[in-house]
């Protein structure tokens, strides 16, 4: 029935965009503030899902195990900042391979001491329907986390101290720090929180993936392709970009498969940056030109 | 940094007789776009060309194969030397024409090894294929000004979509002329090299298929440090360092770019031919994310300006994933990750460069620019 | 490229109408210009004036909206940058724009072989222009940054350019360096059959050089005329200044 198809497509582009959002929203910020590229992302990603996981299996409830998923990964971006990652500040295509080389360790790493796979964490909630159709009200639940993600981070961007400090540095750096804005702990700070929302999204998507060392390895290339056409502006950008995605991949998965959706998100991916080659939050800012 | 006396290392005890043939013979090769100059390099390198070409001798012909199989994809990291480390362009997916060329060849070797007996022509064909392709990827790209990452993230999306849609290409009715393309299985039964035509025919055996891939090394060597030192090297070089100032000596830098790009995937395509003939497969993973990383990342270690790091990077690496493999360690791709880590932080231009430089330090520099445009420019 | 003197008095450059919106904003506005050739002059004018996005669109970095461009007779309005260089225009940029990491001599290359002479001639006759002869060997990074402009001012001319473009080429330089950089642009308009259009702040050096000097003011031609009359006109203090400074 023609209704089931629209539900089952919206169900389906709900699905994709808060999945591309979660996914995207960590890489985005340290991207759009740091001008770097975290290819360890994913694995960012999967140590949030397995921290899920572990503290989910040791009897903690899903909704505190989510939040301690984000918190452990944040310290592991934060040690890495601290190490790492403050050495390759503008230094964009050095921070890919760098960042690529964490990922290896990390997913291979995590193989050896945590084994091939772990226990999964089952859905909560059940099934929304509606006659034929039928979709998994968690679905709707990440969405929702999605966007309430992007509705903290603009309200940390905009009402604290540091959200204030960090768009100043964002703009010019050089001028927030003769500002006295303490530019090194802002990038500090960031790279933290971008760290949290990636293992929050980690945490977020276990109950629906394997867990497994490599789990990361499916996102990246969606976050990667996401946060580039979202262009500069992080929240904006990034909304946009999910939504402008997914509803290339939702249909097309939905019709032929989601072999086909991936390509057809892809192939969106492409024409996308030829029309708007700063991106799609960067065209609108510029007003066009 | 204080003034060198110009001296040319080695001069002083070796005869100058030979200093002045070697430079004679490999000026066209030289120039300040290379490491390498001097008569001490080319006597290493005709030393090591020398190793290279004895090898089987003093092998069996199982590691001569197996020696192949890397040198294959050494032309893979060339091809990205040239368009990122020369001219600039970020492409994350060299893979695609890789893995364009490998098809193809599997695909035009099968059916003409049913008429001729021979692969002869494949070989161009998976060399000319995915240099249009990347002719018309080029063009989509420059001609529509993308560049920096978006290129990185465009080339990227092209050969995973490539990865996919091969591997959707399972079942008999994806079959041209007598080849199979396989689907996520991957094309089986390509044939190894052959040239001449029934009964005349030479095929190429382990040793031979050996000498064949070492020889289009060096002559690809040879070829690409003569570009690089030319005219046309400088363009590529001026494109990469300022595109505006550039242009504004009326070189067309979009034709420049999609050019480079161009020859780029020739050169991938080529890697990805030898790799289908030397490995008798191939699958569509060879596009996928893990592979398009790898020119990346042998690139990135080996040193990215200079086309020995390619050439380091692609060997030194893969042997070194092959050793830790066969001792059964699942550190390999531990130690690759930690050691791209340490070559960023702390070799920054790579490993071929840094040392290089430190033999520099040693025995003084080589010559310089000076003495190439003396000679007449191409 | 460079030619003799065409007798049929066509000046070497005019723009008809050029202009050029961003959004809401004209940053030029219906511009009639016109250049006769062999003449060196300036384009001055207050910040946010218009100058920067009329030299863009003079090379063809920016789009005009309405209007058109001529040189030698020939409308280039739809012609890229490179199309415009090969026509015989060049451009110093107003941030320094060379090859950093290269030397000099290699950053005389790059322009230098598109001609047809030999290259290492051409590099030598270029060095010798703008006095860096004993430096050819030396990476830029140690030339001072006077040197480092004239390095590129030579870049430019490097190209046998009929029309030269300087955009604020005496940025940053000391008083001795920006009467020498006058000095060689003259030298370099007599010797070379060349024209100068300069965009500049330094109103000593416009005098020094300047046959006619053109005012843009809110993306208009305010005023036209040599320096001494539109340096007394108050009007023109009017705009630099603001109100309250207009008639001394």
């Amino acid at each position: 029935m023609a209704l089931t198809n629209v539900l089952d497509i919206t169900g389906l582009m709900l699905s994709s965009f808060g999945t591309l959002v979660l996914a995207a929203v960590g890489l985005a910020i340290i991207f759009g503030m740091m001008r770097i590229i975290n290819l360890a992302h994913g694995e960012f990603i999967m140590i949030g899902a397995y921290a899920t996981a572990f503290s989910f299996s040791a009897g903690v409830p899903l909704a505190l195990a989510i939040p301690i998923g984000g918190l452990v990964t944040g310290i592991v971006g934060l040690v890495l900042e601290r190490l790492i990652i403050r050495h390759l500040y503008d230094r964009l295509v050095d921070s890919m391979v760098a960042t690529w080389g964490i990922s290896l360790i990390f997913a291979q790493g995590m193989l050896i001491i945590a084994g091939p796979s772990f226990s999964d964490v089952p859905t909560p909630l059940g099934p929304i329907s509606y006659g034929d159709f039928s979709m998994s009200l968690y679905r709707v639940v990440l969405a929702a986390s999605a966007i309430g993600l992007l509705i903290a981070l603009y309200g940390i961007y905009t009402y604290t101290t540091y959200g204030r400090h960090a768009r100043a540095t964002m703009q010019d750096e050089e001028t927030a720090r003769s500002l006295g804005v303490n530019t090194d702990r802002i990038y500090m700070i960031t790279f933290f929180i971008g760290s949290v929302m990636a293992g929050i999204a980690g945490g977020l998507l276990s109950p629906i993936v394997s867990i497994v060392p490599t789990l990361g390895q499916s996102y990246i290339i969606e976050a990667f392709v996401t946060v580039i056409v979202a262009g500069p502006s992080v929240i904006l950008g990034t909304i946009l970009s999910g939504f402008s995605l997914s509803v290339v991949n939702a249909p097309v998965s939905q019709w032929a498969g989601s072999f086909a959706g991936r390509v057809a998100l892809l192939v969106a991916a492409i024409v996308i940056i030829r029309l708007l080659p700063e991106g799609i939050s960067g065209y609108w800012m510029e007003g066009g030109e | 940094m204080s003034e060198k006396k110009p001296t040319l290392p080695g001069n002083e005890f070796l005869p100058s007789i030979v200093v002045d043939g070697l430079d004679r013979v490999f000026a066209p090769f030289n120039g300040p776009n290379t490491i390498g100059n001097s008569p001490i390099f080319w006597i290493a390198f005709l030393l090591v060309a020398l190793v290279a070409l004895a090898y089987p001798a003093v092998t069996t012909p199982f590691r001569v194969l197996n020696t192949t199989g890397y040198v294959v994809w050494i032309f893979l990291a060339l091809s990205l030397t040239l368009i990122w480390g020369y001219t600039g362009i970020f492409s994350f997916g060299q893979t695609a024409f890789f893995g364009l060329g490998g098809y193809t060849f599997g695909v035009v070797a099968k059916n003409l090894v049913q008429v001729t007996g021979a692969t002869n022509l494949a070989l161009l064909a998976a060399v000319v294929l995915p240099a249009v392709f990347a002719v018309v990827v080029g063009y989509f790209m420059f001609y529509g000004r993308v560049s920096g990452v978006y290129v990185a993230i465009i080339t990227l999306a092209v050969t995973l979509i490539l990865e996919l849609l091969f591997g959707r290409t399972a079942g008999p009715q994806y079959t041209i002329g007598a080849a199979e393309l396989g689907g996520f299985n991957g094309m089986t039964n390509i044939p190894s090299l052959a040239f001449g035509i029934e009964p005349v025919l030479v095929e190429l055996d382990p040793v031979p298929m050996y000498y064949f891939v070492v020889g289009l090394l060096i002559a690809g060597y040879l070829a690409l440090r003569y570009v690089v030192n030319s005219n046309y090297g400088y363009v590529l070089i001026a494109v990469r360092e300022n595109e505006a100032r550039t242009e504004m000596f009326g070189y067309d830098i979009r034709k420049i770019k999609l050019q480079a790009f161009a020859i780029g995937g020739a050169m991938a395509g080529l890697s990805g031919a030898l790799f289908a003939s030397w490995n008798n497969f191939i699958s569509p993973p060879v596009m996928g994310i893990v592979t398009a990383a790898l020119p990346v990342i042998w690139v990135t270690v080996g040193g990215r300006q200079t086309i020995l790091g390619a050439i380091f990077g692609a060997l030194g690496l893969q042997f070194l994933d092959s050793e830790l493999a066969a001792a059964g360690s699942e550190f390999s791709v531990v130690a690759l990750g930690v050691i791209l880590l340490g070559v960023i932080l702390y070799f920054s231009d790579g490993v071929v460069p840094a040392i290089a430089s430190r033999i520099e330090d040693r025995i003084g520099s080589s010559p310089d620019e000076s003495v190439v445009l003396e000679e007449s420019d191409a | 490229m460079s030619s003799g003197t065409r007798g049929d008095g066509t000046p070497i450059l005019e723009t008809d109408g050029l202009q050029k919106t961003f959004g809401g904003l004209t940053a030029v506005d219906r511009v009639d210009y016109r250049l006769p050739r062999g003449d060196i002059q300036c384009l001055i004018g207050p910040n946010g004036a218009g100058k920067s996005t009329f030299f863009g669109l003079l090379t063809g970095k920016l789009r005009p909206t309405g209007g058109t461009i001529r040189y030698n007779g020939e409308d280039i309005t739809g012609l890229m940058p490179h199309e415009r260089v090969r026509r015989g225009i060049s451009l110093k940029f107003q941030t320094l724009n060379i090859y950093e990491e290269l030397r000099v001599s290699e950053n005389l290359r790059v322009p230098c072989q598109r001609r047809d002479e030999d290259t290492r001639t051409l590099i030598e006759e270029v060095a010798d222009l703008v006095d860096l002869t004993g430096k050819l060997d030396q990476p830029v990074d140690t030339l001072s940054y006077g040197e480092q402009q004239w390095l590129e001012i030579g870049m430019s001319i490097a190209v046998d350019p009929e029309l030269l473009l300087l955009d604020e080429p005496t940025a940053g330089m000391t008083v001795e360096e920006t009467e020498r950089t006058g000095e060689l642009i003259q030298t370099l308009v007599e010797t070379r059959d060349m024209t100068a259009l300069v965009v500049e702040h330094d109103i000593d050096f416009v005098r020094q050089i300047a046959e006619q000097v053109t005012v843009l003011h809110n993306g208009e031609v305010f005023r036209q005329g040599t320096i001494e009359d539109v340096a007394e006109d108050p009007e023109v203090k009017r705009i630099y200044l603001g109100e309250e400074y207009g008639g001394d």
